[in-house]
């Protein structure tokens, strides 16, 4: 005895093809996110642009980013070191405006942080920004990547043959072959960066 | 193509649309969470980020005065350690100085001004203003001031020494009172008295632990809690260790064993109270032997007359030869030094006991020298004694406060509803003060029958300075600053006191806007004296030299020719100590002792220090009894048995702790747990000693004879289980401690092999 279940598919073929579109809708969802939306490089409260400071302007990153040589984070430039400079310079730009305006507020620049690593790993600028490290070659660009070209900072990491990956976050390979690279003392060693 | 129905087509679309809207919103929810990163708007001077910024300042845990340097970053307090240059504490600190940071960061902490809206008691309180709560104490406290009725006002506070104790004096002065108080359960009047008799000195001296090679110290838990552990362990080490081809004897003297027993060479029990005759056969020894030779001998022949070494040995219960080998080892091995409090001091013969022991280094020669006892000067600022009322002082407070004679009381700190006996009645006699203003950071015992709470900086985030006492031979101060910002809206002790004083127009005696002020005026003064080893022209740069150090010292030895007054040798005894309680219904004789790690009951609301095993006990969290294996098998108990014990003066009940090195007739707690109130982590843990305590004094001090109350001790046939940390205190076969005799020791030394370490 034959027993066909062609008919109960028939049956079921409008709630599949419903099914089928709300899937496919899905994965166009995900990928029009991940495409056009990526979060790699928000909005930031001031249109600030590495390009025209660190590119056109020259001002070298620990200008601003002071604490990098002696802390474990690089800082933020206070509101005042930006005044500092545009009480004087492009003062009639309406981004300029904003920051001043923070600036009379007393307010601090809510900025989003974009390079990010995770609670359990445990790095220090200092180390990094060292003339040791400096003779070694690495810079600031080695790891947040082309910032003076970028008017909008963005997420950049770097493939195994050093070209700039963008949108992509950090991982451990990064560490790990540069770490190799530079025969790292202890440098790949687990408590090394997971203490 | 199909033909499609539009109702199908449009059953797609919708599909199709919520599907990307959900994709959409899948990948947005999975992303990584937006961070800001803020900085500052002005760049601080005084910290960068995310490095660690280290202030000195000083630890008010407890009366010692240690040096402490404070890890801060961004502006928060992270750690505390020793301040190496501070002489007191050389970049050492207990586990209560440790836990500092839970003091300052405590959930219970009182947040703001409160006023009690309930009954006393009730715990009903309502958020006011400071102008609110300062303006209604000072309004009754000037209505009190006008109708010349000053002196009813009270200023009840812990100890406090530096600017703060001066303020205090003149504020309570100005109202026109006498009644300030500094009440502290455990400040060594007895200590104070002793030397002020022997010396002539109103203060402590210096005791030189760490040149020592000979200590006998009569019931002072040095390492534990006595006075200044911090510096006593640095000298014990030292003593022990520093020295290459020297190694400090130390020998203890006392009823049960504390942490200086268990550290010492030689543990001797003496029965409780006996210590002074102990020390006195000592001095007999020493004097019919001959090593005295001084041109008082005869004097002294002729007091110790009663004191010989067979007749005391029977009242001590410690053997004859016994007492005849400290006598010979103390007088031979020079430097030596005998110290006495704690226990030995908390008797009804205490300050005889002290009086003796002081005796002791006075026939040795051990006065004045390295590795004795060095007399302090002068201290640079005012120090605490003065002002600190015994247990018979704060009985004729409780006996004004009942009589009506107490209008306002302003509590600072202290908490006497805990830290005195329930005989006393204080508890009771507050309720016929019809103004009691609490200043204290938490919500203790006493500040929970406040009317008004004023609460107070913590010392992280307040001005003050301190004079240690004792002092290390030579005048120290130091300067407490604030090493973070204020968490909650409370404000500093001298901040409070100067509101209230501008508030009654005591401009020109207390004429400082602050107590930062008050702190910088007085420390210009010492700059303006000279000495110490800080010597700049300008007061700016001796100000900022001081709280970049932390300390100011000025390291002179002073010349010290001391001479015996003859009358002293004279009133030289020790009489039998007497007990509260008849021996027949109370056969044991209570021994409270200051926990090591909550102290007087202060830290109970740390739970660092919760959780820190007792060093002896290794018991966490809660009281237990200390009992001699002999009396816990005789009364039929073991171990977590639980017992009451009862003084003529009230009942608690804790679990057995069976403790091998305690005396049969003795039974030992710490003092510390027991809280009513005082936050989440002291409330309802343990029980308090201090509540039983017989109101026995010394007659001298009338200071509380709190090792003299007798106790029963009656199981109830319940058990409890303690939480330690330790396991079995015996080997039990398991070849734990594996042990070798001398000749085994040195047969196994030629046979082993010797290696080389590579180079």
């Amino acid at each position: 005895m034959n027993v066909s279940i062609v008919p109960g598919l028939r049956a079921l073929r409008p709630a599949a093809l419903v099914g089928g579109t709300l899937f496919l809708g899905l994965l166009v969802g995900y990928w029009a996110n991940a495409t056009w939306y990526p979060g790699t490089s928000p909005e930031q409260p001031i249109e600030f642009s590495h390009r025209i400071h660190a590119g056109e302007n020259e001002i070298p990153c620990m200008y601003c980013h002071t604490q990098a040589r002696r802390s474990i984070s690089a800082g933020v430039p206070s509101v005042s070191k930006c005044v500092g400079c545009h009480k004087e310079i492009a003062t009639e730009r309406p981004q300029i405006r904003k920051l001043m305006s923070y600036w009379q507020n007393e307010e601090p620049i809510p900025w989003i942080k974009v390079h990010d690593l995770p609670d359990f790993v445990h790095f220090t600028h200092k180390r990094h920004v060292s003339a040791y490290a400096r003779a070694a070659g690495i810079e600031c660009q080695t790891c947040h990547g082309p910032v003076e070209t970028m008017d909008r900072i963005r997420v950049t990491s770097r493939a195994i043959d050093g070209s700039f990956q963008l949108d992509t976050p950090w991982e451990m390979g990064l560490c790990l072959n540069c770490h190799r690279q530079h025969q790292v003392e202890h440098g790949t060693d687990c408590w090394t960066c997971h203490k | 193509m199909p033909n499609i129905e539009r109702r199908d087509f449009l059953k797609l679309v919708g599909a199709g649309s919520v599907g990307v809207g959900a994709g959409f919103y899948l990948r947005e929810s999975i992303k990584h969470p937006m961070e800001h990163l803020i900085p500052h708007v002005v760049a601080p001077e005084d910290f960068s980020t995310g490095i660690d910024t280290w202030y000195n300042t000083v630890c008010s845990m407890c009366a010692a005065g240690c040096g402490i340097s404070v890890r801060t970053r961004e502006g928060r307090v992270k750690k505390i350690e020793g301040n190496p240059s501070h002489p007191v504490s050389q970049g050492r600190l207990c586990a209560l100085g440790q836990a500092g940071p839970q003091v300052l960061y405590n959930p219970d902490r009182l947040t703001g001004p409160l006023m009690q809206t309930g009954e006393r008691g009730s715990g009903a309180f309502a958020q006011i203003t400071w102008d609110e709560g300062l303006s209604k104490v000072a309004d009754r406290l000037d209505l009190l001031r006008a109708a010349e009725r000053g002196n009813r006002v009270c200023l009840l506070s812990q100890g406090v020494r530096g600017h703060l104790a001066q303020l205090f004096e003149r504020f309570v002065d100005q109202l026109g009172s006498e009644r300030l108080l500094h009440y502290d359960f455990d400040h060594p009047h007895t200590l104070y008295a002793a030397n002020q008799r022997f010396f002539g000195e109103q203060r402590l001296p210096y005791y030189d632990l760490k040149n020592t090679r000979y200590l006998l110290s009569f019931g002072a838990d040095y390492l534990g809690s006595w006075i200044s552990p911090v510096h006593h362990s640095l000298g014990f080490g030292h003593s022990r260790q520093g020295r290459p081809d020297v190694r400090g004897r130390f020998v203890q003297i006392e009823p049960r064993m504390s942490l200086s027993g268990a550290a010492a060479d030689e543990w001797i029990a003496a029965r409780p109270g006996t210590e002074g005759l102990l020390a006195l056969a000592v001095a007999h020894h020493i004097l019919s032997k001959g090593y005295y030779q001084g041109a008082d001998r005869a004097d002294w022949i002729a007091v110790l007359a009663g004191y010989t070494t067979t007749e005391v040995a029977a009242q001590t219960g410690v053997p004859a030869e016994t007492i005849v080998r400290l006598a010979d080892a103390f007088a031979q091995t020079q430097p030596s030094l005998a110290i006495g409090g704690g226990s030995a001091g908390n008797h009804s013969n205490g300050v005889d006991t002290l009086v003796a022991v002081n005796a002791l280094n006075y026939l040795v020669g051990n006065l004045g020298k390295a590795g004795g006892l060095v007399f302090n000067p002068e201290p640079a600022g005012p120090t605490t004694h003065p002002h600190q009322a015994s247990y018979r002082t704060m009985l004729e407070f409780v006996e004004d406060a009942r009589r009506g004679n107490i209008e306002v009381l302003i509590v600072n700190g202290t908490n006497p509803v805990f830290t005195l006996p329930s005989a006393a009645g204080f508890a009771e006699a507050l309720a016929e003060i019809p103004l009691i203003v609490s200043l204290s950071s938490f919500l203790d015992e006493t500040t929970a029958l406040a009317d008004v709470i004023l609460p107070s900086h913590t010392y992280l985030e307040s001005w003050g300075d301190d004079f240690p006492e004792p002092g290390v031979g030579f005048p120290v101060g130091a300067v407490s600053q604030p090493v973070a910002s204020p968490l909650y809206d409370t404000r500093a002790t001298g901040d409070i006191i100067l509101g209230l004083a501008q508030r009654l127009d005591m401009n020109d005696v207390l004429p400082w806007s602050s107590m930062e002020d008050c702190i910088k005026d007085g420390w210009r003064q010492i700059h303006e004296r000279g000495g110490g080893d800080v010597r700049t022209e300008s007061f700016e740069s001796f100000w900022r030299a001081v709280l970049t150090a932390g300390v100011w010292g000025e390291e002179t030895h002073r010349e010290s020719t001391f001479t015996l007054d003859k009358s002293v040798i004279a009133g030289i005894g020790v009489q039998a100590p007497e007990f509260s309680g008849a021996s027949d219904d109370y056969p044991f004789i209570l021994h409270p002792y200051l926990s090591t790690t909550l102290h007087d009951g202060r830290a109970a609301n740390l739970p660092w220090l919760q959780e820190l095993p007792d060093p002896m006990t290794s018991v966490v969290y809660g009281s237990w009894v200390e009992m001699n294996p002999v009396t816990a098998k005789g009364l039929g108990l073991t171990e977590g048995d639980l017992v009451d014990i009862e003084s003529p003066h009230g009942r608690i009940r804790a679990p057995v702790y069976v403790y091998p090195a305690i005396m049969p007739d003795v039974i030992a707690m710490p003092i510390g747990q027991g809280h009513a109130e005082y936050g989440r982590y002291a409330r309802n843990r343990g029980v308090n000693p201090i509540e039983i305590l017989s109101p026995q004094m010394e007659p001298q001090t009338g200071s509380l004879a709190s090792s003299a109350t007798r106790v029963k001790i009656t199981a109830t046939g319940r058990r409890a289980e303690l939480v330690k940390t330790g396991g079995n205190s015996r080997d039990l076969g398991r070849n734990i401690v594996q042990t070798t005799g001398a000749g085994q020791h040195s047969a196994n030394l030629n046979s082993i092999p010797i290696t080389v370490i590579p180079s």
